[in-house]
């Protein structure tokens, strides 16, 4: 299915796009006709998203992946957006920022885990605060599953789920997408492998959305005990051996081992867990021939994946899914200011 | 103390099985005369005279699980708004968990609680009787048996750990053991606490695609197979509060055919609605145990008319505004429930579950012999306290309008049939609709 890895690589752009392409693309970047649709203001999640409305996020964001890199938009200046990270988060909120910067938008960082803002108590009375300074985007990252959806029905700004408690994280799917997209051209019709810690990953939970939406045979391979109970009846495969589980499929997606929500009785080792489930080259020849591998990272080297499978780039598309996660969420917070102005002005 | 004359009304009676239109003399509190209208005659000329169309007269509910919040915990429940929502609800009689600030775990505590009981409030009106269960261990927190012989004296009807599990079983062993001697009954709120451990709701297809952690059934299922091995043990009196899951309702069915001295409650919610509801994150329906799987609800229905399922109460579980608008998991569990209990399992009856007469037994008769209250029969000499109540009239369930602190119902909006007229305590009327 991938023909040349490099020239799709979408890491650099190719160097052979001309002057006018170029000025076509940055013209196409300034165009408010080319703005992804979405069904609301805010973007909560990916289950019950339409096909649409994902194409339309995805194909806005390749445009912005196109763009030379040092293009700075201007066309959301004036507005305002709140990254609120309850959880610690260096990449997802570094990505959030710089996505906002590189359209124009002003980015507050608000210290919530140092500041006097207590975790899960008071999320809506930091919600009403901040509503009283009029941002018109709030991108929330918080610990427990729905805060986002609580947040959304209690300001008047915009909502972006940046990730809450185990339920979703749309902007990884969407991201995950795109380097998917980017590198192999299509996602229906790819068995897709999503192995690890499923029931503590609500990284999982978008993925399986978005990917089955798309049209991709999806299979889970997890321990039974990071197995959440009932998966089997959202249509998906399940598998606790590996080798079996990523057999023939085209990407193995790897979730990171969640410590911090886990309670303990998850996995007997870390050791025992790499034995099992961890990704190296001996497993990976199950997989097709030339099979990709991707991450959310934070990486855990050496339990979810051998350290040097992590740094091959002919197979990983790791450090891709990090540069695309910038141009997803350029396209998300231009769509939901878009709704935002939308639904002020009617 | 005026006499009441209810001229010729639909009389249920679930203790005698009395269901027909008769006319009822209420004198000095106690209900003086019953029986048909040509039988008692016409009204003596002293007594208020009380007319009711569609109505039936039956004994006021006996709510045999309300979180009452006093003392200790007024800005959720205050003792007025507790006794006014309850008369609302039709309630006379209420049974209240010792999960209070003190702990109701020393006769002291109770002996204050149960003491209004006797004395009228200041301006002479009566509200709904007040009773409660001594906590089963010091401090419920399930390490040593609290004086239970003591409480017993106090008046406590029955033993809890409230809304925790007796979760030891030596401990609930010897708290069963001590409970047969004083015969009482033992009320569990049945959850392995190590099995459902964080669980933020019930564990599912549903609880996976919300992201939030899982309660198995099966944690209701194994303290409730546990405690039938201690109650076969102990010759104890078992009670499992809030039933909700088929396979512990079957426990209990076995246990009763095995000739166990075993029974159970249900409330609304848990034959009502399904877990499908917390799919909006609606903190409203975030209640402890959490709401089941559609099969769970209708096993529930069908312990409910088959009778393994005694009574239903309330669950009162108030909670103020603010531990409710927090994320799902972590925001507080229970509802207002005293104002609509009545027209809930009222609902059952006009589904066609249940007789009419069966929406009082499961209300009224049965939880009032099972915890030895008074309360519960329309008949001569007992206590007058009554419910009137039409069936038929519809109405809408609205938090805001509630007398309870606690507007969060699970039922926001839900159209029911089946309106309070008026509640008595003692011959004394304590609600009148619309007044």
């Amino acid at each position: 299915m991938s023909s040349d890895p490099v020239s799709k690589s979408g890491i650099a752009t190719a160097p052979t796009v001309s002057a006018a392409e170029m000025k076509r693309r940055i013209k196409n970047a300034r165009d408010p006709q080319l703005f992804a649709s979405l069904d609301g203001h805010h973007l909560l999640g990916i289950e019950g998203m339409k096909r649409p409305v994902i194409e339309s996020l995805l194909d806005r964001a390749n445009q912005f992946a196109d763009l030379p890199k040092g293009e700075v938009l201007t066309h959301l200046k004036g507005k305002t957006v709140f990254n609120l990270f309850f959880e610690n988060s260096t990449r997802t909120r570094v990505s959030f920022d710089l996505a906002a910067r590189k359209i124009g938008a002003s980015v507050v960082n608000v210290p919530v885990s140092t500041s006097s803002i207590k975790k899960g108590e008071s999320l809506l009375d930091t919600a009403t605060t901040l509503n009283a300074m009029h941002p018109d985007i709030l991108v929330i990252r918080h610990q427990n599953s729905g805060a986002s959806l609580l947040l959304s029905r209690h300001v008047d700004a915009s909502v972006v789920n940046a990730g809450d408690g185990r339920h979703e994280h749309p902007t990884q799917a969407l991201l995950d997408a795109l380097t998917i997209k980017r590198r192999l051209g299509e996602i229906a019709g790819l068995k897709i492998a999503i192995c690890g810690d499923i029931a503590n990953s609500r990284v999982a939970r978008s993925n399986i959305h978005l990917l089955a939406t798309l049209g991709a045979e999806i299979r889970l391979v997890s321990p039974a005990t990071l197995l959440p109970r009932g998966i089997e009846d959202m249509g998906i495969a399940t598998h606790h051996d590996m080798m079996e589980g990523i057999d023939g499929v085209d990407i193995v997606m790897l979730l990171r081992l969640q410590t911090e929500r886990m309670q303990g009785t998850e996995t007997p080792s870390q050791r025992e867990f790499f034995h099992l489930f961890g990704l190296n080259a001996e497993k990976l020849a199950s997989a097709a021939p030339n099979a990709l591998i991707m991450h959310p990272g934070p990486m855990n080297r050496g339990v979810e994946i051998d350290s040097a499978l992590a740094d091959d780039h002919e197979r990983s598309l790791i450090t891709m899914q990090v540069d695309m996660g910038v141009a997803v969420r350029m396209a998300c917070l231009e769509a939901v200011a878009a709704q935002l102005d939308q639904k002020k002005g009617s | 103390m005026t006499n009441v004359f209810f001229d010729q009304i639909h009389v249920c009676d679930p203790s005698s099985g009395f269901d027909r239109i008769a006319s009822v003399l209420v004198k000095d509190g106690v209900i003086a005369d019953i029986g048909a209208p040509q039988k008692i005659g016409p009204a003596p000329k002293d007594a208020e005279i009380i007319k009711a169309d569609q109505a039936v007269l039956a004994p006021g509910l006996v709510d045999m699980r309300v979180q009452s919040r006093n003392p200790g915990y007024a800005h959720q429940e205050s003792p007025s708004s507790l006794a006014q929502a309850a008369a609302a609800g039709g309630i006379t009689s209420m049974v209240c968990l010792p999960n209070t600030n003190p702990v109701l775990d020393n006769p002291d505590s109770l002996a204050v609680l149960m003491a209004k009981n006797h004395i009228a409030d200041q301006d002479g009106s009566a509200s709904p009787k007040i009773y409660a269960y001594g906590a089963a261990t010091t401090g419920l927190d399930d390490q040593a048996m609290a004086e239970l012989g003591l409480l017993a004296e106090a008046g406590a009807v029955g033993f809890t750990n409230a809304t925790k599990p007796i979760a030891d079983s030596l401990i609930m062993r010897r708290i069963m053991d001590y409970a047969a001697m004083l015969d009482k009954p033992v009320i569990q709120h049945a959850e392995d606490l190590s099995l459902a451990r964080d669980g933020e709701m019930n564990e599912s297809e549903n609880s996976t695609r919300l992201g939030l952690r899982g309660i198995p059934a099966e944690a209701e299922e194994i303290m409730v197979a546990r405690d039938l091995a201690l109650a076969r043990l102990t010759g104890c009196r078992y009670h499992v509060a809030h039933i909700s899951t088929a396979r512990a309702i079957d426990l209990i069915r076995q246990a009763k055919a095995d000739g166990l001295s075993v029974t159970c409650d249900t409330a609304p919610p848990y034959f009502a609605l399904n877990d499908i509801a917390v799919m909006s994150y609606d903190t409203r329906f975030r209640l402890s145990p959490p709401l089941r799987s559609e099969e769970d609800r209708e096993a529930v229905l069908a312990g409910i008319a088959d009778g393994t399922i005694d009574c239903i109460a309330s669950d009162h579980a108030p909670q103020d505004r603010d531990s409710k608008l927090l994320p799902f998991g972590v925001a507080a569990t229970g509802a207002s429930a005293l104002e609509t209990l009545l027209p809930l399992v009222m609902g059952l009856y006009h589904q066609g579950v249940i007789p009419l007469m069966r929406v009082f037994e499961l209300t009224s008769s049965v939880p009032a012999t099972l915890l030895d209250l008074e309360g519960g029969a329309l008949s001569v000499g007992a206590a007058a306290d009554l419910v009137v109540v039409a069936p038929d009239r519809g109405w809408q369930i609205r938090g805001d309008a509630f007398y309870s602190l606690s507007h969060s119902t699970p039922f926001e909006g839900q159209p029911v049939q089946g309106k309070v007229i008026s509640t008595w305590v003692n011959g004394q009327m304590i609600y009148k609709d619309g007044a």
